[in-house]
Protein backbone atom coordinates (compact mmCIF):
# COMPACT_ATOMS: atom_id res chain seq x y z
CA UNK A 1 0.00 0.00 0.00
CA UNK A 2 1.21 3.38 -0.92
CA UNK A 3 1.08 5.51 2.07
CA UNK A 4 2.48 9.28 0.84
CA UNK A 5 3.05 10.65 -2.41
CA UNK A 6 5.83 13.05 -3.19
CA UNK A 7 4.74 15.45 -5.83
CA UNK A 8 6.84 17.72 -8.03
CA UNK A 9 5.68 20.81 -8.46
CA UNK A 10 6.76 22.26 -12.58
CA UNK A 11 4.60 20.45 -15.05
CA UNK A 12 3.28 18.07 -12.72
CA UNK A 13 1.28 19.91 -9.97
CA UNK A 14 1.29 22.95 -11.78
CA UNK A 15 0.40 23.50 -15.46
CA UNK A 16 3.90 25.30 -15.89
CA UNK A 17 6.95 26.25 -14.46
CA UNK A 18 6.69 28.20 -11.48
CA UNK A 19 9.85 30.40 -11.66
CA UNK A 20 9.59 31.24 -15.85
CA UNK A 21 6.15 32.61 -15.11
CA UNK A 22 7.30 36.40 -14.65
CA UNK A 23 4.47 37.99 -11.52
CA UNK A 24 1.72 35.51 -12.58
CA UNK A 25 2.82 31.73 -11.83
CA UNK A 26 0.91 29.15 -13.27
CA UNK A 27 -2.26 27.66 -12.27
CA UNK A 28 -3.04 24.31 -10.50
CA UNK A 29 -3.03 21.06 -12.46
CA UNK A 30 -7.07 20.47 -12.46
CA UNK A 31 -7.11 16.86 -12.82
CA UNK A 32 -4.10 16.26 -10.64
CA UNK A 33 -5.26 18.77 -7.87
CA UNK A 34 -8.51 16.21 -7.65
CA UNK A 35 -6.39 13.54 -7.41
CA UNK A 36 -4.68 15.29 -4.39
CA UNK A 37 -7.90 15.20 -2.06
CA UNK A 38 -9.19 12.42 -3.31
CA UNK A 39 -5.97 10.46 -1.77
CA UNK A 40 -5.74 12.63 0.99
CA UNK A 41 -9.44 11.28 1.65
CA UNK A 42 -8.09 7.81 1.82
CA UNK A 43 -5.48 8.49 4.28
CA UNK A 44 -2.90 9.10 2.02
CA UNK A 45 -0.32 11.58 2.69
CA UNK A 46 0.86 14.03 0.36
CA UNK A 47 4.21 15.94 0.12
CA UNK A 48 6.41 18.32 -2.96
CA UNK A 49 9.88 17.76 -3.39
CA UNK A 50 10.78 20.32 -5.78
CA UNK A 51 13.69 22.28 -7.64
CA UNK A 52 12.42 25.48 -6.39
CA UNK A 53 12.54 27.97 -3.82
CA UNK A 54 10.02 27.23 -0.62
CA UNK A 55 7.76 30.19 -1.81
CA UNK A 56 6.40 27.27 -4.75
CA UNK A 57 5.40 25.26 -2.15
CA UNK A 58 3.24 28.22 -0.43
CA UNK A 59 1.62 29.00 -3.63
CA UNK A 60 0.80 25.32 -4.80
CA UNK A 61 -0.78 24.84 -1.59
CA UNK A 62 -2.87 27.96 -1.55
CA UNK A 63 -3.55 26.82 -5.38
CA UNK A 64 -4.37 23.53 -4.62
CA UNK A 65 -6.22 23.46 -0.88
CA UNK A 66 -4.22 20.54 -0.19
CA UNK A 67 -2.24 19.49 3.30
CA UNK A 68 1.41 18.58 2.77
CA UNK A 69 2.75 16.42 5.67
CA UNK A 70 6.36 17.31 4.17
CA UNK A 71 7.90 19.41 2.08
CA UNK A 72 11.16 19.44 0.07
CA UNK A 73 12.14 22.78 -1.81
CA UNK A 74 16.22 22.90 -2.94
CA UNK A 75 18.05 22.17 -5.96
CA UNK A 76 19.82 18.90 -4.91
CA UNK A 77 18.13 15.20 -5.76
CA UNK A 78 15.10 14.37 -5.70
CA UNK A 79 16.15 10.42 -4.34
CA UNK A 80 17.73 12.30 -1.37
CA UNK A 81 14.82 14.95 -0.74
CA UNK A 82 12.69 11.33 -1.09
CA UNK A 83 14.69 9.38 1.21
CA UNK A 84 14.62 13.01 3.94
CA UNK A 85 10.87 12.74 3.32
CA UNK A 86 10.29 9.10 3.96
CA UNK A 87 12.87 9.39 7.41
CA UNK A 88 10.63 12.11 8.74
CA UNK A 89 7.77 10.49 8.15
CA UNK A 90 8.99 7.19 9.40
CA UNK A 91 8.28 5.38 6.37
CA UNK A 92 9.45 2.88 4.29
CA UNK A 93 10.50 3.35 0.72
CA UNK A 94 7.86 0.77 -0.74
CA UNK A 95 5.36 2.93 1.22
CA UNK A 96 5.81 6.19 -1.22
CA UNK A 97 5.16 7.01 -4.81
CA UNK A 98 6.71 9.37 -6.53
CA UNK A 99 5.25 11.57 -9.27
CA UNK A 100 7.36 14.19 -11.84
CA UNK A 101 7.09 14.75 -15.60
CA UNK A 102 11.13 14.97 -15.85
CA UNK A 103 12.20 11.24 -17.45
CA UNK A 104 15.84 11.80 -15.45
CA UNK A 105 14.17 13.25 -12.20
CA UNK A 106 12.06 9.72 -12.72
CA UNK A 107 15.18 7.84 -13.52
CA UNK A 108 17.33 9.06 -10.41
CA UNK A 109 14.85 8.34 -8.16
CA UNK A 110 14.06 4.77 -9.49
CA UNK A 111 17.77 3.77 -10.12
CA UNK A 112 18.30 5.05 -6.02
CA UNK A 113 15.54 4.11 -4.64
CA UNK A 114 14.21 1.09 -6.21
CA UNK A 115 11.31 0.41 -3.61
CA UNK A 116 9.66 4.01 -4.29
CA UNK A 117 7.10 3.58 -7.09
CA UNK A 118 7.93 6.28 -9.68
CA UNK A 119 4.88 7.78 -11.88
CA UNK A 120 4.47 10.19 -15.07
CA UNK A 121 1.71 12.51 -14.39
CA UNK A 122 -0.60 10.97 -16.61
CA UNK A 123 0.09 7.70 -14.67
CA UNK A 124 -0.70 9.30 -11.57
CA UNK A 125 -4.29 10.62 -12.49
CA UNK A 126 -5.69 7.54 -13.03
CA UNK A 127 -4.09 6.30 -9.50
CA UNK A 128 -7.10 6.47 -7.51
CA UNK A 129 -7.98 3.34 -9.14
CA UNK A 130 -5.23 1.45 -8.38
CA UNK A 131 -5.06 -1.23 -5.58
CA UNK A 132 -2.03 0.24 -3.81
CA UNK A 133 -3.85 3.47 -3.56
CA UNK A 134 -7.45 2.25 -2.25
CA UNK A 135 -7.08 1.02 1.07
CA UNK A 136 -9.65 -1.25 2.12
CA UNK A 137 -11.05 0.05 5.43
CA UNK A 138 -11.09 4.09 5.73
CA UNK A 139 -10.97 4.77 10.00
CA UNK A 140 -11.42 7.63 11.80
CA UNK A 141 -7.61 7.58 12.21
CA UNK A 142 -6.96 7.49 8.43
CA UNK A 143 -9.32 10.50 7.92
CA UNK A 144 -6.90 12.48 10.08
CA UNK A 145 -3.97 11.19 8.88
CA UNK A 146 -2.93 14.61 7.26
CA UNK A 147 -3.96 16.68 10.49
CA UNK A 148 -2.05 13.73 12.87
CA UNK A 149 0.95 13.99 10.89
CA UNK A 150 0.94 18.35 10.90
CA UNK A 151 0.69 17.77 15.29
CA UNK A 152 3.68 15.46 14.69
CA UNK A 153 5.56 17.68 13.34
CA UNK A 154 5.01 20.27 15.90
CA UNK A 155 6.11 17.58 18.29
CA UNK A 156 9.24 16.96 16.82
CA UNK A 157 10.01 20.60 16.35
CA UNK A 158 9.49 20.65 20.50
CA UNK A 159 11.83 17.61 20.66
CA UNK A 160 14.39 18.99 18.73
CA UNK A 161 14.82 21.75 21.30
CA UNK A 162 14.60 20.24 24.05
CA UNK A 163 17.89 18.77 24.08
CA UNK A 164 17.26 16.47 27.19
CA UNK A 165 16.67 12.77 27.01
CA UNK A 166 13.67 11.05 25.15
CA UNK A 167 11.81 10.12 28.41
CA UNK A 168 12.17 13.54 29.63
CA UNK A 169 10.63 15.05 26.60
CA UNK A 170 7.47 12.50 26.74
CA UNK A 171 7.15 13.21 30.31
CA UNK A 172 6.99 17.14 29.43
CA UNK A 173 4.52 16.59 26.52
CA UNK A 174 1.67 14.84 28.53
CA UNK A 175 2.39 11.48 27.10
CA UNK A 176 -0.52 9.25 27.98
CA UNK A 177 -0.44 5.97 27.00
CA UNK A 178 -3.84 3.78 27.16
CA UNK A 179 -4.18 -0.12 27.61
CA UNK A 180 -7.19 -1.58 27.80
CA UNK A 181 -9.16 -4.83 25.98
CA UNK A 182 -10.31 -4.30 22.33
CA UNK A 183 -14.23 -3.87 21.90
CA UNK A 184 -15.97 -4.90 18.48
CA UNK A 185 -15.91 -1.09 17.45
CA UNK A 186 -11.86 -1.31 17.26
CA UNK A 187 -12.23 -4.06 14.41
CA UNK A 188 -12.18 -1.91 11.45
CA UNK A 189 -8.77 -0.06 12.68
CA UNK A 190 -7.38 -3.16 13.96
CA UNK A 191 -7.87 -4.59 10.55
CA UNK A 192 -6.07 -1.45 9.07
CA UNK A 193 -3.01 -1.67 11.51
CA UNK A 194 -2.40 -5.20 10.67
CA UNK A 195 -2.72 -4.03 6.93
CA UNK A 196 -0.28 -0.68 7.24
CA UNK A 197 2.27 -1.97 10.09
CA UNK A 198 4.87 -2.93 8.85
CA UNK A 199 8.09 -1.90 10.86
CA UNK A 200 6.34 -2.70 13.89
CA UNK A 201 4.60 -5.55 13.30
CA UNK A 202 5.98 -9.04 14.83
CA UNK A 203 3.27 -11.36 12.48
CA UNK A 204 3.74 -10.01 9.00
CA UNK A 205 0.65 -11.00 7.84
CA UNK A 206 -2.57 -9.26 7.46
CA UNK A 207 -6.13 -10.00 9.49
CA UNK A 208 -9.45 -9.76 8.15
CA UNK A 209 -11.82 -7.90 10.29
CA UNK A 210 -13.68 -11.81 10.05
CA UNK A 211 -10.30 -12.84 11.74
CA UNK A 212 -10.57 -10.40 14.41
CA UNK A 213 -13.79 -10.98 14.74
CA UNK A 214 -13.08 -14.33 15.90
CA UNK A 215 -10.21 -13.77 17.83
CA UNK A 216 -12.12 -11.39 19.99
CA UNK A 217 -15.06 -14.09 20.50
CA UNK A 218 -12.60 -16.94 21.57
CA UNK A 219 -12.04 -17.55 24.87
CA UNK A 220 -8.42 -18.67 24.86
CA UNK A 221 -7.37 -15.10 23.35
CA UNK A 222 -7.00 -11.61 24.91
CA UNK A 223 -6.65 -8.75 22.36
CA UNK A 224 -5.74 -5.39 23.51
CA UNK A 225 -5.26 -2.22 22.21
CA UNK A 226 -3.23 0.37 22.98
CA UNK A 227 -3.99 4.62 22.70
CA UNK A 228 -1.59 7.11 22.09
CA UNK A 229 -2.40 11.04 22.99
CA UNK A 230 -0.21 14.05 24.24
CA UNK A 231 -0.59 18.02 24.75
CA UNK A 232 0.13 18.04 20.89
CA UNK A 233 -2.49 16.18 19.86
CA UNK A 234 -4.77 12.83 20.05
CA UNK A 235 -3.23 9.81 18.19
CA UNK A 236 -5.71 7.24 18.60
CA UNK A 237 -5.78 3.68 18.29
CA UNK A 238 -2.04 3.63 18.00
CA UNK A 239 -1.40 -0.39 18.52
CA UNK A 240 -2.32 -4.00 19.67
CA UNK A 241 -1.60 -6.94 20.86
CA UNK A 242 -2.99 -10.34 21.31
CA UNK A 243 -2.33 -12.89 23.96
CA UNK A 244 -2.61 -16.22 24.99
CA UNK A 245 -1.96 -19.03 27.90
CA UNK A 246 -2.03 -19.28 31.22
CA UNK A 247 -5.86 -18.48 31.24
CA UNK A 248 -5.34 -15.68 28.39
CA UNK A 249 -6.81 -12.82 31.05
CA UNK A 250 -4.02 -10.83 29.62
CA UNK A 251 -4.17 -9.27 32.96
CA UNK A 252 -6.97 -7.57 31.96
CA UNK A 253 -9.77 -9.65 34.06
CA UNK A 254 -9.15 -11.90 37.18
CA UNK A 255 -6.42 -14.20 37.06
CA UNK A 256 -7.24 -17.40 35.86
CA UNK A 257 -5.33 -20.29 37.62
CA UNK A 258 -1.87 -21.29 35.42
CA UNK A 259 -2.48 -24.09 33.39
CA UNK A 260 0.69 -23.23 31.46
CA UNK A 261 3.89 -21.04 32.53
CA UNK A 262 4.41 -19.25 29.60
CA UNK A 263 2.44 -16.38 27.89
CA UNK A 264 2.42 -16.16 24.56
CA UNK A 265 1.79 -13.04 22.18
CA UNK A 266 0.94 -14.00 18.81
CA UNK A 267 0.87 -10.41 17.62
CA UNK A 268 2.45 -7.10 18.25
CA UNK A 269 1.41 -4.11 16.10
CA UNK A 270 1.50 -0.75 15.76
CA UNK A 271 1.13 2.31 13.87
CA UNK A 272 4.68 3.98 12.93
CA UNK A 273 4.04 7.26 13.94
CA UNK A 274 3.78 5.81 17.64
CA UNK A 275 8.28 5.31 16.77
CA UNK A 276 9.89 7.27 18.79
CA UNK A 277 7.48 7.95 21.61
CA UNK A 278 7.87 5.10 24.06
CA UNK A 279 4.69 3.05 23.23
CA UNK A 280 5.91 -0.12 21.99
CA UNK A 281 8.40 -0.28 24.64
CA UNK A 282 5.85 0.41 27.44
CA UNK A 283 4.08 -2.63 26.03
CA UNK A 284 5.99 -4.72 25.96
CA UNK A 285 6.86 -3.89 29.74
CA UNK A 286 3.25 -4.27 30.53
CA UNK A 287 2.59 -7.90 29.02
CA UNK A 288 5.67 -8.60 31.13
CA UNK A 289 3.78 -7.16 34.57
CA UNK A 290 0.36 -8.97 33.07
CA UNK A 291 1.71 -12.21 32.02
CA UNK A 292 3.64 -11.82 36.07
CA UNK A 293 0.08 -11.11 37.52
CA UNK A 294 -1.29 -14.12 35.45
CA UNK A 295 0.85 -16.86 37.27
CA UNK A 296 3.52 -17.67 33.71
CA UNK A 297 7.00 -17.19 34.60
CA UNK A 298 7.98 -16.71 30.72
CA UNK A 299 6.84 -14.44 28.01
CA UNK A 300 7.03 -15.40 24.88
CA UNK A 301 6.97 -13.41 21.55
CA UNK A 302 7.00 -15.51 18.05
CA UNK A 303 8.18 -12.90 15.47
CA UNK A 304 9.12 -12.60 11.73
CA UNK A 305 12.61 -11.94 11.12
CA UNK A 306 12.47 -9.36 8.25
CA UNK A 307 14.60 -6.66 6.92
CA UNK A 308 11.37 -4.49 8.12
CA UNK A 309 10.40 -4.71 11.38
CA UNK A 310 14.17 -4.18 12.66
CA UNK A 311 12.47 -1.73 14.75
CA UNK A 312 10.07 -4.53 16.50
CA UNK A 313 13.64 -6.32 16.86
CA UNK A 314 15.50 -3.80 18.32
CA UNK A 315 12.67 -3.43 21.23
CA UNK A 316 12.05 -7.15 21.80
CA UNK A 317 15.68 -7.02 22.62
CA UNK A 318 15.61 -3.96 24.56
CA UNK A 319 12.55 -5.16 26.63
CA UNK A 320 15.46 -8.28 27.11
CA UNK A 321 13.49 -10.87 24.83
CA UNK A 322 16.02 -13.39 23.22
CA UNK A 323 15.67 -16.09 20.21
CA UNK A 324 18.00 -19.27 19.76
CA UNK A 325 19.91 -18.34 16.17
CA UNK A 326 19.25 -22.21 15.60
CA UNK A 327 15.67 -21.96 16.11
CA UNK A 328 14.99 -19.78 13.28
CA UNK A 329 12.29 -21.37 10.85
CA UNK A 330 12.23 -21.62 7.37
CA UNK A 331 9.85 -19.32 6.87
CA UNK A 332 11.94 -16.67 8.70
CA UNK A 333 9.75 -17.20 11.81
CA UNK A 334 11.82 -17.36 15.37
CA UNK A 335 10.37 -17.08 19.38
CA UNK A 336 11.54 -14.06 21.40
CA UNK A 337 11.42 -15.33 24.93
CA UNK A 338 12.23 -13.97 28.37
CA UNK A 339 12.12 -15.29 31.86
CA UNK A 340 9.66 -13.79 33.97
CA UNK A 341 11.81 -13.49 37.17
CA UNK A 342 14.13 -10.78 38.51
CA UNK A 343 14.14 -6.99 37.13
CA UNK A 344 11.20 -6.16 34.41
CA UNK A 345 11.44 -3.58 31.69
CA UNK A 346 10.65 -0.18 32.95
CA UNK A 347 7.05 0.74 32.83
CA UNK A 348 6.85 4.71 32.45
CA UNK A 349 3.77 6.31 35.32
CA UNK A 350 2.14 7.70 32.14
CA UNK A 351 0.96 4.28 30.53
CA UNK A 352 -2.84 3.54 32.51
CA UNK A 353 -4.07 0.53 32.53
CA UNK A 354 -8.64 0.41 31.73
CA UNK B 1 41.74 -6.65 13.68
CA UNK B 2 44.04 -3.88 15.32
CA UNK B 3 42.60 -1.69 18.39
CA UNK B 4 42.98 1.37 16.08
CA UNK B 5 40.74 0.38 13.81
CA UNK B 6 38.01 -0.25 16.51
CA UNK B 7 38.43 2.61 17.98
CA UNK B 8 38.52 4.92 15.01
CA UNK B 9 35.34 2.97 14.26
CA UNK B 10 33.91 3.76 17.76
CA UNK B 11 35.14 7.34 17.35
CA UNK B 12 32.78 7.85 13.66
CA UNK B 13 29.47 5.32 16.18
CA UNK B 14 29.75 8.56 18.50
CA UNK B 15 29.29 10.89 15.38
CA UNK B 16 26.54 8.96 14.19
CA UNK B 17 25.04 8.36 17.34
CA UNK B 18 24.99 12.08 17.92
CA UNK B 19 23.41 12.52 14.70
CA UNK B 20 20.39 10.22 15.00
CA UNK B 21 19.76 11.44 18.50
CA UNK B 22 20.36 15.13 17.92
CA UNK B 23 22.58 14.90 20.90
CA UNK B 24 25.47 16.62 20.31
CA UNK B 25 27.07 15.58 23.76
CA UNK B 26 27.03 11.59 22.81
CA UNK B 27 30.65 12.68 21.22
CA UNK B 28 31.89 12.36 24.71
CA UNK B 29 29.97 8.93 25.44
CA UNK B 30 31.96 6.14 26.69
CA UNK B 31 32.86 2.87 25.01
CA UNK B 32 31.03 1.36 28.07
CA UNK B 33 28.09 2.97 28.06
CA UNK B 34 25.09 0.38 27.07
CA UNK B 35 23.35 2.01 23.87
CA UNK B 36 19.58 1.08 24.96
CA UNK B 37 17.89 1.19 28.14
CA UNK B 38 19.50 2.95 30.69
CA UNK B 39 23.05 4.66 29.47
CA UNK B 40 22.49 6.63 25.76
CA UNK B 41 18.67 5.73 26.10
CA UNK B 42 18.24 4.70 22.33
CA UNK B 43 15.18 3.72 20.97
CA UNK B 44 14.02 1.81 18.20
CA UNK B 45 13.30 4.22 15.81
CA UNK B 46 17.13 5.90 16.20
CA UNK B 47 18.81 2.70 17.03
CA UNK B 48 17.31 1.21 13.38
CA UNK B 49 18.40 4.72 11.86
CA UNK B 50 21.85 3.97 13.25
CA UNK B 51 22.13 0.42 11.57
CA UNK B 52 21.09 1.94 8.12
CA UNK B 53 24.02 4.75 8.93
CA UNK B 54 26.10 1.60 9.69
CA UNK B 55 25.43 -0.65 6.62
CA UNK B 56 26.07 2.47 4.01
CA UNK B 57 29.29 3.55 5.99
CA UNK B 58 30.82 -0.05 6.57
CA UNK B 59 28.65 -2.35 4.51
CA UNK B 60 27.89 -4.29 7.86
CA UNK B 61 24.04 -5.72 7.98
CA UNK B 62 23.84 -5.66 11.49
CA UNK B 63 20.25 -6.81 11.60
CA UNK B 64 20.77 -9.11 9.39
CA UNK B 65 23.87 -10.99 10.78
CA UNK B 66 22.63 -10.72 14.80
CA UNK B 67 19.41 -12.00 15.47
CA UNK B 68 18.86 -10.82 18.90
CA UNK B 69 21.20 -7.17 18.16
CA UNK B 70 23.24 -7.74 20.99
CA UNK B 71 26.17 -6.21 19.27
CA UNK B 72 24.24 -3.23 19.90
CA UNK B 73 24.69 -3.48 23.43
CA UNK B 74 27.57 -0.93 23.67
CA UNK B 75 29.70 1.54 21.49
CA UNK B 76 32.19 -0.76 22.31
CA UNK B 77 30.24 -4.12 21.28
CA UNK B 78 29.49 -2.71 18.35
CA UNK B 79 32.94 -0.89 16.83
CA UNK B 80 34.13 -4.46 17.64
CA UNK B 81 31.69 -6.19 15.98
CA UNK B 82 32.18 -4.16 12.47
CA UNK B 83 35.90 -4.12 12.34
CA UNK B 84 36.07 -7.48 12.41
CA UNK B 85 33.59 -7.51 9.49
CA UNK B 86 35.53 -4.77 7.20
CA UNK B 87 38.92 -6.09 7.94
CA UNK B 88 41.03 -5.62 4.96
CA UNK B 89 38.43 -3.01 3.62
CA UNK B 90 40.04 -0.02 5.10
Amino acid sequence: MIKCVVWDIDNTLLAGVYLESGAEPPAADRQLTGVLHQLAARGILNALASRNPPAAAAYVRQQTGADFAAVECGWESKADAIARIAAGLSLAPDAIAFVDDDMLERAEVAARLPDVLVLTPDEAAEAPDWPQFSPAVITAEARRRSQLYAERRHRQAAAAQFGRSRDDFLRQAGTRITIGPAGPGDLPRLHELSIRTHQLNSAGRPLTQADLAGLLAAPEYTVITVRLADDFGDDGLVGAAITTGNGASGGLAAPVPAVSVAVTVPLIMMSCRALGRGVLDALLAWLCRSAVADGAAELRIPCLVSERNVPMRLALATAGLRAEPASVAADGRAVFSRSLTGELPWLPDWVTVE
Amino acid sequence: MSTEQVSAVADELRGMLAQVTGRPELLGAPDGVRLFGAGVGLDSLAGTLLIRQVQRRYGVDVAAEDLNLDALETLGTLAAFIAARCQGAS
